[in-house]
This record gives C-alpha cells, structure tokens and sequence, in this order.
C-alpha cells in the first residue's frame, strides 16, 4: 500500500528532515511512527498525502509513485487518504455534522449520499445524537471524534493521524485507538506519528522509530523504547 | 452537480456576509469607475451627435429653402458642379434624410423638432472640398453659395468642428483616465477583499485540500465572488448612469433653443448599450481581481 524508497527531505542545508528513509506498509497495516520532536515524523505523514515533496527518493501509495504525480490528480489521491491531527482542524462555525459532511460535499457527493453516510460514521464513532453541537460545545475526545469521522467518512485506503491523542488525557486517548484499531480492521492503513508511550507499548503493533530523520528501528508488535 | 452549485453559491453568499464592508467597498468603487466609464462613453456620443452632420469630410452645408423646385434644386447643382476644382464630391440630403438628422441633432429640443416635417425643413447640399483645399477659398466659396436663389443658410464646419473636437478630446481623455484608475483601484479592491475572504477561510480551504477538493472546486466561490462585485457595481453604475441621463434629457430640454446642447442628448438607445458594456467591464474586471488572488493565495 505504501512504499518509500531512499526519501530525503530538508529544509535548509542544517535542517534534514528525513535521510535516505525507506520502508513498506501492506494494506491493512497499523504502524506507529514515534521518535523525538523534530525526528521527521510530521514530515513523512506530509510527503504520503503530497503535502510535501523530498529532493531524492520515490514515494508510492496504492501502487503510484507520488513525488511525481501531475498536481491535478494530487485531489484524487486525497480522497483515499484520511487525516487527523493534534488540533483536530474542525471549522469551528459548522455543526457536528457539517464538519463531517463537509468532506463529502467538497469532492462532490450527493446530499442524499450525505444524509445517508455521515450518521452511520458519526455512530461509528460514537457521536449520535450530537450532530447538532458545535465544536466548542465538544470535549476534546469529542472533537477529536469528529474529525476521526470526518477522516474516515469517505472510507479511505490510508488514515495517517499525526499526534492524535496529543491534546488528551489518557482515558479519552484510548478510546481514540480503539476507534482507530476498529477502522483498522475494516481493512484501513493506519500511520499515526505518536509520543504517547503507554499506548505503543499497549497496542503492540509495528513500530518504525525516526531520529533526526533517519529510521533506525522499524519493529513488528514493537514498543516504544 | 447540483450539490456542488448549491455548495458554491453558499460558500459565495457566506463570504459576502463574513465581508460585508470590504464588500460594500469594492462595490461602490467598482460602481464609481464603471459609471465613469459609461458617462464617457455616454459624453463622446453626444459630440459625436453633435458631429453627425459633418460625417464623410464634409466642410460646408448649403441649407436650401423646403419646397424649392427641381430647377432652383439644379441651379445649385450647376454651380456646385463649376466649382470642381476646389468641390471634390457633393451630395444632396433631401427633405426625408433631412429630418432624419435632424432627429439626432436637435434630440434635446422636442419643442423645434415637434416643428419640423417634411413640408418645411430645409434640405441640404453637403460638400466635401478637394484635398489640399484652403480655408480661405472654402470662406469665398460659401460666399458665393449664399448668393444662390433659394439658399437659406450656409455653415463652415472649421469653426464648429475644431471648438467640438476640442471639447471632446478634452472630456474623454481625462474622463477616460479617470475611469481607468478608478478601475484598477477596483480591481485592486477586489483583488483585496478576495484575498481577505481567503485569508479568514483558510483553515476550511486547507482542510479541503486534505479531504480531496480540487483546486477550481475551491477557486470558484472565490472567483464567483469577485465577479459579483463587478456584476453588481455595474448594475448599480447602469442605475447611475440612467438616473444621470434622464436628467441630463430633461435639463436640456429646458435649455434655450439653439443653445447648440440639443445633439449632446443620446438616443436610440444608445444608453442601454453603454449599460450592457459597463456590465460586462464590471464582470471582468470582477473576474480578473479574484482570479489573480484566488490563483495567487490559495496556496494555504
């Protein structure tokens, strides 16, 4: 599902983000990026959805190299690839569910598809019955929810969540994972770049360790270290 | 597709209300340059009226009594035929062509015009001189016409033509650059408020961009919102500008008569055309300030 091949990334002539990385993830997989602030992790998750582009190396998700992808197919290859973040990115001035149905209706769904989808993804996630709130009207796992539902509302192929637990406290960040390890199951990819120590060691899924741009560890049912 | 239509009429309308007085602003300067435009557009037909009889290098008009006959009518023709040397073409505007002109010219004096028919307006000999021609000879011919049975008046263009002229360069040069600027300072405010709109969505369109929205799916509200200022300042400078020319019809008709302001009134219409070019200058110019903004600043 995705490979890299001998990616490097800097940003000035001091500042490498990633050195020679490479590494393959078959579909389905869940893997932990972990490793230091500034370690590269962010940057990895940017190169696989083509936010971000490396000066060498290939970078391949479902089967096509990216680095080189014609700017306007870059929307297509999103659209199999959900995101979450620390910061959850919700427009704060739309409901529950217009944040969720936000992500269908920009790449062209119809309402009645809509209306349909994003209530079973928001009773996935166990936000039924709150499509109504406002963000602010959310705890922080709440949020963080919607934006799991928002991610995973088009069923993507690849979901890579940058930190998602960061902004959590710990019993609220475990329900976060079991909602991640249950979209793992239905067949998803998960990437998610982590601190979170206590839940790497809990899981116990594949561990891909960076330092200072470069992998050095990358572990089946690893832990964090 | 009707989802997306519906989603960027939304997005358009949001963007209007979040920006209101950035929007009013662009607006009402779009309005101001594009009513600009359209007055000197509107000032040139008027001289151009009051050119109208001196189409074709015509330089003197030889004014003939209505009803002369065929051979008082040949009188002149002969003589006019003699003059060849310094007459290099001449044409005769009869009494239907006459009141045709006429139509033009004295527009802002329905009172004369109302006088006029076919039985009693003077016809007219238009006479274009030979090249190379001085003003001097032309003076001592239209001396000489004058003199012909049946001639009620004869005009020199020189003297009305250079005054106009003038006039008209002066007007629409200056009013034309004046519009300009105000058009690009238009632009410019459209261009900004664009900008604006993006800058405090930018966290939707970077959180579009994630999910898969292509570029022109978010350029368009953007762009749809520029054009709409345009569009709308030129429907609110169309409303100017008719609201300035039915008071400008008006005024002149209380003008004294021959006060020579008659021709600057604009018919046929003409008013509405320069309404549909302002439209579409406002639309354009529309488009172009959001397209560079939401081209340049969509890079969030």
């Amino acid at each position: 599902m995705i490979r890299l091949e001998n990616v490097t990334k800097s940003y000035s002539a001091d500042v490498v983000a990633l050195r020679d990385a490479g590494f393959d993830i078959a579909k389905g997989e869940f893997v932990f990026l972990v490793g230091p602030s500034g370690s590269g992790k962010s940057t990895l998750l940017r190169m696989l959805n083509r936010q971000d582009r490396p000066e060498r190396g290939a970078v391949w998700v479902a089967g096509r190299n990216i680095v080189d992808m014609p700017p306007g197919r870059v929307p297509h290859l999103r659209r199999n690839i959900g995101n979450i973040f620390q910061d959850y990115k919700l427009l704060l001035e739309k409901t529950v569910f217009e944040n969720v149905a936000f992500a269908q209706e920009v790449i062209g769904r119809p309402k009645h598809v809509i209306k349909q989808q994003v209530p079973a993804v928001l009773e996935l996630v166990g936000l039924a019955g709150k499509e109504d709130r406002l963000p602010h009207q959310l705890s922080g796992g709440e949020q963080q929810r919607v934006s799991v539902a928002r991610a995973f509302v088009n069923r993507p192929l690849i979901l890579l969540a940058d930190e998602p637990t960061g902004n959590l406290d710990p019993a609220t960040g475990e329900g976060i994972m079991r909602l991640l390890d249950r979209i793992n199951k239905t067949g998803t990819t998960v990437v998610m770049a982590t601190h979170d120590q206590r839940i790497v060691n809990t899981m116990r899924k594949r561990v891909i360790q960076l330092d200072r741009g470069v992998i050095v560890r990358d572990q089946a049912r690893g832990v964090y270290e | 597709m009707l989802s997306r239509l519906r989603y960027i009429f939304r997005e358009t309308f949001d963007s209007f209300r979040r920006n209101a007085t950035l929007t009013m602003a662009a607006i009402i300067t779009a309005a101001i340059s594009l009513l600009g435009v359209g007055l000197t557009l509107l000032s040139q037909q008027g001289f151009d009226n009051l050119l109208s009889k001196w189409e074709g290098g015509v330089e003197m008009i030889i004014f003939v009594n209505a009803g002369a006959s065929a051979d008082q009518l040949g009188v002149i023709d002969t003589a006019l035929g003699n003059a060849g040397t310094f007459v290099e073409e001449f044409t005769y505007c009869d009494a239907v062509c006459s009141l045709n002109e006429a139509q033009i010219v004295l527009a802002g004096e329905p009172g004369t015009l109302a006088l006029l028919d076919l039985n009693n307006i003077p016809t007219q000999y238009k006479v274009v001189p030979t090249e190379g021609t001085d003003v001097e000879l032309l003076r001592q011919l239209e001396g000489a016409f004058a003199e012909l049975p049946n001639v009620f008046n004869v005009q020199f263009a020189e003297d009305q033509i250079s005054l106009i002229g003038q006039l008209q360069d002066f007007f629409g040069f200056r009013l034309l650059l004046l519009s300009i600027f105000l058009l690009l300072a238009a632009i410019l405010l459209i261009w900004n408020t664009v900008r604006t709109a993006i800058f405090a969505r930018r966290r939707e369109i970077e959180v579009m961009k994630l999910v898969g929205a292509t570029d022109w799916f978010i350029r368009v509200p953007f762009m749809l919102e520029g054009l709409l200022h345009g569009i709308i300042g030129g429907v609110l400078a169309s409303g100017g500008l008719w609201a300035w020319n039915s008071q400008w019809t008006s005024g002149v008709g209380e003008f004294p008569e021959g006060s020579g302001f008659a021709a600057l009134v604009v018919t046929d219409g003409y008013d509405k055309q320069v309404m549909l070019i302002m439209l579409i200058i406002g639309a354009a110019a529309g488009a172009i300030g959001s397209g560079i903004a939401a081209s340049r600043f969509l890079d969030v």
